[in-house]
């Protein structure tokens, strides 16, 4: 069995103060990609940089987007969330598309989840209809009154019936049959 | 956490307190029996990480019935460390040592020869377990008017010795 979750932080799924529900705000507030002019590892970040870049900017008026060239270093995108948290992915021979996906995700997620598990795949507030259980709930209104220790409440349920009981039924049926008999005659 | 909340995760984790009465029953099955009280197996919320076993009073310990010849044949061994300290005690003679003997991890079972079981605790008492078995009724119990009237199956002749 492996180990590595026993250093991820477990969390459960949240939403800063309720976002998405009747507005929305971006949490992705900064964003900086860094590259290098001649590396060919930055290939795929100058492609889109050169050809999808400003589109970007466009739909996301909400989000800042530095720039910033820096000789003989690989290609790096730093993001800035609302919360402060910062996440930097490394991005070394990524193409035009990779680089379109992955601020694609750091656009959608509301912080930075890496290094962490999510306990649940769901969160609720209100995880009950009924109510959480107590141990009072489902319980018999008659133990309330009850003084204990109780007799009645200490036989068990179901007992069968012993051989000797069977028999005295069986002698008292006969007697009654007998007292019968002599009624008739 | 919210004021309610808090009060329901009271309400949820609250400890009960059961009664057994252990007269005529076989400790080895009430055990079985209690132990799920003990542990909170009889719970929805049990998980073995959660902390929600209930407390359990136990009395006529002094009454417990083993089975068959338990009494004579189960032997309790004991070890002082020094050479020649080893003991053996039989159960009718460890029950009559100490009645309520338990182990130290069960440190919510509370047990006691008799009815006497102080009122601190017995005010805490919201339920109670039902025995496994019924108790017998013993000829003594019985009125001398209803030992005459018992159904004899045959008539012992008059020379017959009673032992």
């Amino acid at each position: 069995m492996s180990n590595r979750h026993l250093f991820l932080v477990p969390k459960f799924i949240t939403t800063p103060s309720q976002n998405g529900v009747g507005r929305y705000v971006c949490q992705l507030q900064r964003v900086v990609l860094k590259f290098c002019k001649n590396n060919g590892g930055s290939r795929g970040m100058r492609e889109f940089i050169e050809h999808d870049l400003i589109n970007y900017t466009k739909d996301n008026p909400g989000t800042v987007v530095y720039l910033k060239p820096r000789r003989h270093r690989g290609p790096v995108i730093c993001a800035e969330y609302l919360n402060g948290e910062k996440q930097s992915i490394f991005c070394n021979n990524f193409s035009c598309e990779e680089i379109a996906k992955w601020l694609n995700l750091l656009l959608t997620q509301s912080g930075n989840h890496e290094g962490t598990r999510l306990r649940k795949m769901w969160h609720t507030e209100n995880p009950s209809v009924q109510g959480p259980w107590t141990p009072y709930t489902f319980r018999d209104p008659t133990l309330n009154l009850a003084k204990f220790p109780n007799v009645d409440l200490s036989t068990p349920l179901s007992c069968p019936k012993t051989a000797t009981e069977h028999l005295l039924e069986l002698f008292e049926k006969q007697k009654n049959e007998k007292f019968e008999n002599e009624k008739l005659d | 956490m919210a004021a309610l909340k808090r009060v329901q995760q009271w309400a949820t984790f609250a400890r009960i307190w059961h009664v057994f009465d252990a007269s005529w029953q076989n400790p080895f099955e009430s055990a079985e029996l209690l132990k799920k009280y003990l542990m909170g197996l009889h719970k929805p919320i049990y998980h073995p990480m959660n902390d929600c076993g209930d407390h359990v009073i136990v009395i006529n310990s002094l009454d417990i019935a083993l089975p068959g010849d338990e009494w004579k044949k189960r032997v309790y061994f004991h070890h002082t460390g020094y050479p020649g300290g080893a003991t053996w005690t039989l159960a009718w003679d460890l029950h009559k040592k100490d009645p309520t003997l338990r182990r130290y991890t069960m440190e919510r079972l509370h047990i006691f020869p008799d009815l006497n079981v102080p009122q601190s605790l017995m005010k805490n008492v919201s339920n109670q377990i039902r025995q496994i078995r019924p108790v017998p009724k013993r000829l003594d119990a019985y009125s001398e008017k209803e030992v005459k009237e018992f159904p004899k199956i045959i008539d012992l002749p008059k020379d017959y010795i009673l032992r």
